[in-house]
């Protein structure tokens, strides 16, 4: 029995202090991990996990080797010419950087989550600039911590516990120094945390860009909020909100799905960061910063390792083994029929996209990259299991404060289970050959 | 005031408190048993005595004992509960994610986190037991725990 301190991989915070206790063979305990994180190494031994490859024959999924697998899914991607590969944000950097160079060879069309999910304000700064922040930073410096549309107590249980009740260099009181403001429409589990000083603020459905606009001009000309209020906030609320961002020394706002999934979420984003962008100008003392909370573990790597290599985020087309402009994400790909076959690597897209754009995914071959049972095996043509990165493969993963931890591997994967970066290799091998 | 009474009055500090009055606050907070009052086992305050065990007979026999229960259901494993615990405040050192308590757990660890659930370790350094005056009155762990899953309830 060794104790083994490891980087869990359940949500995108990768906590780097849980300790698993393991005998090489199986992990015994788990000192530290949040239930999501309990959830992901005990996926090792659920009934969920996928062990052996299937291809689909007459209808029916029918269990096969690894080697058949892989030849049946060579097969569709050389008769398709309009390949899709989708998913990448619950798999290692170095499996993204493979993906990427497959769909380079294979002309096809890569884009990961991340694109319905914090890529969007990524690409909203391209216009108005963003800035980031650290973990570290937020433990040992921040003040002000603002949850906008986020659900942090629930979405990623153990955020709260670093960054607000941890007793910092600068910080040493912990909580006490620490206010948070928390904006929602609903009241949800994080408004437990809330002390004297805090301040909750229910916006009403939807009116969050008014908000946003009520502060901006109140940043240039003061007292010009209508006493009425604005989004169902009253004055008073809105004056204590204002002096706390400007006053504050170190502020950060968390970007949750509130923002990221309304309805006109581009505006919105744009108009929070102008906002950061005019507070941080007018501020003497300190700043405010901007962070965003995704679910997968790997989904800010996706954007980096794609802006490394070729200087665009999302959306990469290829056309003749080069990068070719397109306007297309991968809604409107799905939305319009024009692929031939998908590639899913590490996603559920059939449960997470909406039924519309689900149907028309799974009327057309899929070949399923993933370690677990999910919806998209149900209608997948081929699909080959993966090793679990963080436990049984190594690898590089990015927080979500865009810093790149390194992943060990703690206990070997099962016989015949390769990650996903070698059936990917195997995959371009495979087509390179002919 | 109904117990002091019934006390010697006499301020002779053999129980270990200033005054009398200390001692009857102490003995309805269940601190200290009667017979910790060395004077009031003579025979002349034998009635006071008997009295004193009629007032707080009935709680004495059953003493009320602190009991801290996480429920398994609502917890999530956020750790929260280990972090403002001042107990571990006391005694962690400083780590790399801010100053919060390190695994395996210090001897005086209340919670820890296991299998993503929160485990009481040992109650007995709780500052509930322990601690002296206003901090005796700390319920940091049941304020703050978001899925209000922590409860401190004397049985």
């Amino acid at each position: 029995m060794v104790d083994k301190r490891t980087t869990c991989t359940g949500c995108s915070l990768l906590c780097d202090d849980v300790i698993v206790r393991t005998d090489g063979l199986y992990i015994d305990e788990i000192f530290g991990a949040c239930l999501k994180g309990k959830e992901k190494y005990d996926l090792i031994t659920s009934k969920n996990r996928l062990l052996t490859p299937f291809i689909r024959e007459d209808g029916e999924l029918v269990k096969t080797s690894i080697d058949k697998a892989l030849e049946k899914a060579i097969g569709i991607i050389e008769k398709s010419s309009k390949p899709l590969l989708y998913g990448f944000s619950t798999v290692s950097s170095q499996a993204q950087l493979k993906g990427i160079e497959l769909a380079k060879l294979i002309n096809g069309f890569i884009d990961s989550n991340s694109i319905i999910c914090q890529g969007k304000v990524l690409n909203a700064s391209k216009q108005t600039g963003i800035t980031l922040t650290t973990i570290s930073e937020a433990i040992n410096k921040a003040d002000l911590l603002i949850f906008w549309g986020a659900n942090v107590a629930e979405s990623i249980p153990r955020l709260l516990n670093k960054v607000l009740f941890s007793r910092g260099k600068f910080r040493m009181t912990g909580r006490e120094i620490k206010t948070i403001i928390i904006i929602d429409p609903v009241k949800t589990a994080s408004f437990g945390v809330m002390g004297v000083r805090d301040i909750a603020l229910k916006v009403e459905p939807g009116r969050d860009i008014e908000l946003i606009r009520a502060l901006k001009e109140e940043c240039c000309t003061p007292d010009s909020i209508p006493s009425t209020g604005v989004a169902g906030i009253d004055r008073d609320d809105l004056k204590r909100l204002l002096i706390q961002l400007t006053n504050t020394e170190n502020g950060i706002i968390f970007i949750g799905q509130g923002i990221v999934g309304s309805s006109n979420n581009s505006e919105v984003i744009q108009e929070l960061l102008e906002l950061v962008q005019m507070i941080n100008i007018r501020q003497q003392k300190g700043r405010m910063s901007v962070m965003m909370l995704g679910g997968h573990y790997n989904m800010v790597g996706f954007e980096h390792v794609a802006l490394s290599l070729l200087g665009k985020n999302h959306s990469l087309q290829f056309s003749d083994n080069k990068l070719i402009e397109t306007s297309n994400t991968i809604i409107s790909k799905i939305n319009n029929d024009d692929f031939d076959c998908s590639i899913i690597v590490g996603s559920d897209p059939i449960s997470h996209l909406p039924w519309k754009l689900s149907k028309k995914l799974a009327s057309k071959p899929i070949i399923l990259i993933d370690n677990k049972k999910s919806a998209t095996l149900n209608f997948a043509d081929v699909c080959v299991p993966s090793a679990i990165t963080g436990i049984e493969c190594g690898g590089l993963a990015y927080r979500l404060d865009h810093v790149p931890l390194e992943l060990e591997k703690i206990i070997n994967p099962p016989n015949n289970i390769f990650s996903d970066e070698e059936i990917l290799s195997k995959l371009y091998e495979g087509l390179k050959r002919g | 005031m109904d117990l002091y009474k019934f006390l010697p009055k006499t301020n002779c500090k053999k129980c270990g408190k200033p005054t009398c009055m200390a001692f009857a606050l102490d003995l309805l907070q269940g601190k200290v048993k009667i017979d910790d009052c060395t004077p009031l086992l003579a025979n002349k305050y034998k009635k006071n005595y008997d009295t004193l065990k009629e007032l707080i007979g009935s709680e004495e026999g059953k003493e009320k004992e602190l009991r801290i229960d996480v429920d398994e259901e609502l917890c999530d494993g956020c750790g929260i509960c280990v972090t403002v615990c001042p107990v571990n405040a006391r005694y962690c050192t400083p780590t790399l994610s801010g100053k919060a308590p390190d695994y395996p757990p210090e001897k005086h660890q209340l919670f820890q986190v296991k299998a993503g659930k929160c485990e009481l370790l040992n109650i007995k350094y709780c500052r509930r037991i322990e601690a002296e005056g206003r901090e005796r009155e700390c319920r940091v762990c049941e304020s703050y725990c978001p899925r209000e899953a922590v409860k401190i309830d004397y049985v």
